[in-house]
């Protein structure tokens, strides 16, 4: 028989543990990472549908992608009704593919679970839906726990956000794709735990008498809001919870909105819609390597040669066909973690043609995710509203997931809730070992 | 894009707000400023560059190089542009191996060799009316070479129009081939391969009192095309002793005949003649060449004892008055114990070896180091490097 273990799949992150009754062990899924028992949530499908995730999938990207030869040829796609008044007629459409692209690095998978209109994405010749690229990362991820455990995994307990979706059809949807890819990555027995209530029985292992804990899950993909009656293991309550989807990905998106954009002509571009609509796509990690055609590539060459703002259009250029975007996210995403201790940091990325940089204080991220601060109080309170509770009455908060960490939300936390009650644990593995605890208390 | 003046404001108000912060903002403009300064400095230069001309003239000099390069190349392959472009790197012309052993007066035996022969002839007649012994340098036939005079002067001959001899045969210098005589008080310094200009940055020169000159390959076409490089000496007795191609990277090592071993920096070297080594009156250089790594080197003497130095036992000297590694004891000095030739080399090359009684043999680089000598019929007189790929391409 098979053994059951906690699965986090995080937006940037991943973990697997497993609980025996008496501790939790974090498995080192990722050996070639820093922190072995954290795995990126990344997946890298190569040209001939070898697939790889966490920093193998990193590195290889990065040897077989940056800066190199692009061949684009034109394919047929398939065709399209074109209905006139009194006509009717078939026209053939083509793309220009690149047919040296030697894979595609996929990463915020889970994000594209609860993504409204985003069905999945073509591969080479194949279409991989949103639940088949989850599989893929899900088998993976499976095979390596196994490889460490020395036996077979048959049964996972997921996590998941209080709220993938505002819509609850959606947020049903996404869970159910989420369950379905689990089942054919091999799990025979897949359930679910929220994510903050996961990293509550992790901070439950550490107290001696019962407390009102508010968990604040605040990763890369969702805020996850969780009020309960925590110490007492046969009687655990969760008076409230709550969510919204504001997390890591939104501050780095502001970032770029904000700073970046200009580096590659925003404000100094006008009257061009092609370029402004390149410009525009920065920020969306999954439109960026779909702006690599030859089409694109002649508008920013004659933009450069007209005299248009030169060194932004080829510093755009370089972005889009150097395969320079997952550095530059990474880039903007290590400066917003610097600012979590420092006032200071410089986000820069210098290749052929593109020499970004940029001082970014602290004073600067605040007020460029200040607005997002109002909509995390608020859900806050709410949650807190809901459970029946005053903050006067809660014992601790524990704070956890990478965003937890960033001083504005810790500022607000000491405020509403006093210094000594605010409380951080692992921000990268206390979900995962929650998961585990609930993973062995269902099994 | 925003102002520098409203993101200095905004700066000033993070050190307003967390003054630690100022330090940190300070220290990341200071660097910066920095970096900027030396992207600054190089801009000014290439501008300068740009206005008084000499980018222009620098690229025209490029052009020249590589139309000059392509027409070693084209002449090499005995082939046009179109199907140069179209030649696969790995797939060279086949060619044979060609092994010449020149004497000082231009004289050339063109031996083509092949594989399994250990003894390869003999030179018949009295060795030479000069104290000169005659050099051995290991070809594939369908290369260029450059001939180097003592007064300077260079020509170049492809080696396939060099007149052969036949192999396991007795020679004699009258019949050997005579591609280009030396003029009235010239004689010939050395033989070197430039098949592989295109592909280094130097000419190296050095003197027989061990004076080194580095040219850039970029001169090439001046050079061959006026025939001259220079004597790259300082005294007006010293005269020229060998030329290779090398590239900024590597280094370069010459030996003298009492043992001396000197090691440089090839990027380190002055373009002018300078003199390398502080030597005897009667000590002179017998050897060069350039060391590379899985190399090691190989030192002979007159009875044919080696002695055998890994490559990363060679010291660099940056002294012009350096005196070198001393290979040979005082005590063997005495003895009158001196080296005639050494060499770079990996176990898999051979050795072809010239003796006093004009036999040329065939030995294996591996067998000479283990058994530590050269069996030879006399006194050696030189040797020659074969090295592995130039013998399996031919």
């Amino acid at each position: 028989m098979g053994i059951k273990v906690g699965i986090d799949f995080g937006t940037s992150n991943s973990g697997v543990a497993i609980y025996n009754g008496q501790r939790v062990q974090l498995l080192p899924v990722d050996p070639k990472n820093v922190i072995p028992e954290v795995i990126k949530t990344v997946l890298y499908v190569t040209r001939d549908y070898r697939t790889m995730i966490g920093q193998e999938a990193v590195e290889t990207y990065y040897r077989d992608n940056v800066n190199r030869q692009r061949r684009f040829v034109k394919q047929w796609a398939g065709e399209i009704d074109v209905y006139g008044a009194d006509m009717h007629y078939v026209r053939d459409i083509f793309v220009y593919v690149d047919e040296l692209k030697p894979g595609r690095l996929l990463q915020y998978l889970k994000t594209a679970l609860r993504k409204e209109g985003y069905g999945g994405t073509q591969i080479f010749e194949r279409y991989y839906t949103v639940g088949d690229l989850a599989k893929t990362y899900l088998g993976l991820l499976k095979q390596r726990a196994e490889t460490v455990l020395g036996e077979p995994i048959d049964s996972v307990t997921l996590g998941r956000p209080v709220k993938f979706s505002e819509h609850p059809e959606q947020d049903h949807k996404a869970q159910e794709t989420l369950r379905n890819a689990a089942r054919e990555a091999g799990f025979k027995d897949v359930d679910f735990e929220l994510e903050p209530i996961a990293a509550a029985l992790d901070y439950e292992q550490t107290l001696t008498k019962p407390q009102n804990v508010v968990i604040f899950d605040f990763g890369g993909g969702t805020l996850d809001i969780a009020v309960m009656r925590l110490g007492d293991r046969h009687k655990r309550d969760v008076y409230a919870s709550g969510g919204v989807d504001i997390a890591g990905s939104d501050f780095d998106r502001a970032i770029i909105e904000k700073r970046m954009l200009p580096h590659f002509g925003l404000g100094q571009v006008k009257l061009q819609p092609e370029i402004m609509g390149m410009i525009h796509a920065i920020p969306d990690w999954m439109a960026l390597p779909e702006l690599g055609t030859p089409i694109n590539k002649n508008i920013l060459e004659k933009a450069i040669h007209a005299g248009t703002s030169p060194i932004q259009m080829k510093a755009l250029q370089n972005l889009i066909y150097n395969d320079l975007a997952f550095t530059f996210y990474n880039r903007v995403e290590a400066a917003k973690i610097v600012l979590s201790n420092d006032g200071a940091t410089i986000i820069t990325l210098e290749d052929k043609d593109i020499a970004l940089w940029e001082l970014y204080t602290r004073h600067q991220f605040e007020s460029d995710i200040y607005h997002y601060l109002v909509d995390v109080e608020k859900v806050l309170m709410d949650t807190i509203a809901q459970s029946g509770l005053e903050p006067g009455q809660i014992d601790a908060v524990v704070k956890t997931g990478g965003s937890s960490s960033i001083p504005l939300f810790t500022e607000m936390l000491v405020r509403i809730f006093g210094k000594e009650k605010v409380k951080q644990s692992n921000s990268f593995t206390s979900v995962v070992a929650g998961l585990a605890i609930r993973a062995f208390g269902n099994s | 894009m925003p102002s520098l003046t409203h993101k200095i404001e905004e700066w000033m108000k993070e050190a307003e707000a967390r003054p630690e912060s100022a330090v940190t903002i300070v220290r990341l403009i200071a660097r910066r400023l920095n970096e900027l300064s030396a992207r600054n400095e190089e801009l000014l230069t290439e501008n300068i560059a740009l206005q008084n001309g000499t980018r222009v003239e620098e690229y025209q000099k490029r052009i020249a190089h590589l139309e000059y390069q392509l027409d070693l190349l084209k002449r090499r392959f005995g082939t046009d542009e179109l199907t140069l472009a179209e030649l696969p790197a790995n797939n060279m012309e086949a060619s044979t191996l060609s092994l010449l052993v020149y004497n000082t007066f231009g004289r050339i035996l063109r031996v083509e060799l092949n594989a399994g022969a250990a003894k390869l002839g003999r030179i018949a007649d009295e060795k030479l009316q000069s104290n000169e012994q005659p050099r051995i340098l290991a070809v594939p036939s369908n290369e260029e070479v450059m001939l180097l005079f003592t007064s300077g002067r260079v020509s170049t001959c492809a080696v396939e129009s060099i007149s052969r001899v036949d192999l396991n045969n007795e020679w004699t210098w009258e019949k050997a081939a005579l591609p280009d005589e030396p003029r009235a008080g010239e004689f010939l310094a050395c033989i070197m391969p430039i098949s592989h200009l295109p592909l280094s940055e130097f000419f190296l020169q050095v003197s027989r009192r061990g004076c080194v000159k580095k040219t850039m390959t970029s001169m090439a076409q001046s050079i061959l095309g006026n025939h001259y490089i220079g004597k790259g000496t300082l005294q007006k007795s010293d005269q020229p002793f060998d030329a290779t191609l090398c590239s900024k990277k590597d280094q370069y090592a010459f030996v003298t005949f009492e043992g001396k071993l000197i090691g440089l920096d090839v990027n380190e070297l002055s373009y002018s003649a300078e003199d390398r080594i502080k030597m005897t009156a009667s000590d002179y250089v017998i050897a060069s060449f350039v060391p590379h790594e899985k190399e090691s080197m190989l030192f002979v003497t007159q009875t044919g004892k080696v002695i055998h130095r890994e490559h990363d036992s060679l010291e660099l000297s940056k002294s012009p008055l350096a005196k070198g590694q001393a290979l040979i004891p005082p005590s063997r000095l005495e003895q009158g114990v001196r080296f005639i030739g050494a060499a770079s080399v990996r176990e898999t090359d051979h050795i072809a070896v010239l003796d006093s009684k004009g036999n040329l043999h065939l030995h294996q680089a591996d067998a000479i180091t283990g058994s530590g000598s050269i069996e030879a019929d006399g006194l050696i007189l030189s040797i020659g490097v074969i090295p592995a790929e130039v013998w399996r391409d031919a």
